[in-house]
């Protein structure tokens, strides 16, 4: 069975000041499971994207609101999960974006979830108690 | 994210530096986009090779000028993106929808054609 070695924590408040520093810290622990640049780059768009959508749909940008960030590793694995006691989203009632009608219609927003998908090898919406979990996988 | 405006030849050259993510810049953005069109100028070249980071909002700005230019019967090309958005186009389709070019020099040529 794959084992979890360590398991990395960031604490910050719903604010996009704070979004170089999510970033910057899951790239920080991708880099020493020797991931490539491609692959660290695709971690930090996706994680980018979860914690925008956090800001702007759980908390609709109410600032001093939590959100914990958790990374860790398995033998084959490396997980990220985001945490929020906002509103939840709910992934039944998303439908991927269809790009040409978006664009000949002018619309916009819906694309965050679509990417954080194609970026990530796993996706998970959860429910723990009053949290809203979303767990990100990248196969290692 | 900054962004300047320049003209070459008959083109106008847009460069971007840094993060695209959206933000009070994309409302500026898209009223230098307009204030071109009053102008006559149609044929915009939007370079990538400065930028270091786009999110799904900067992808949204983008996307936006491009269906600017095009309603007003101009065209808006991207040249010189990185590998990491170059792949950000592949994932997201738009890669079809743009036209992408490696040099500033080769979107010109595009456009002279």
């Amino acid at each position: 069975m794959a084992t979890t070695d360590n398991i990395h924590t960031l604490s910050v408040d719903a604010s996009t000041e704070h979004l170089s520093e999510v970033r910057d810290f899951v790239a920080t622990h991708a880099r020493t499971v020797g991931l490539s640049d491609k692959d660290i780059s695709e971690i930090r768009l996706a994680v980018d994207e979860a914690y925008t959508n956090i800001i702007k749909h759980a908390y609709k940008n109410t600032p001093s609101r939590p959100v914990r960030i958790e990374l860790g590793f398995t033998n084959s694995q490396l997980w990220i999960s985001i945490m929020d006691e906002g509103e939840g989203f709910k992934p039944e009632d998303y439908k991927a974006p269809n790009i040409s009608k978006r664009i000949k219609n002018k619309q916009r927003g819906g694309m965050g979830v679509f990417l954080i998908q194609k970026l990530m090898d796993q996706v998970q919406y959860n429910q723990k108690g009053p949290y809203n979990e979303i767990r990100m996988v990248k196969n290692l | 994210m900054s962004y300047k405006i320049s003209e070459k030849y008959n083109c106008v050259v847009i460069e971007f530096k840094g993060k695209i993510m959206g933000g009070p810049l994309a409302e500026s953005f898209r009223d230098d986009l307009h204030k071109l069109i009053e102008a006559g100028k149609k044929e915009v070249i939007v370079d990538l090779g400065k930028v270091t980071f786009m999110n799904s909002s900067g992808l949204g700005l983008i996307i936006g000028g491009l269906t600017t230019m095009k309603n007003a019967g101009g065209d808006l090309k991207i040249c010189q993106a990185d590998k990491r958005i170059e792949s950000l186009l592949m994932v997201t389709q738009l890669i079809s929808v743009f036209d992408h070019y490696r040099t500033l020099d080769e979107a010109i040529k595009a456009y002279e054609e």
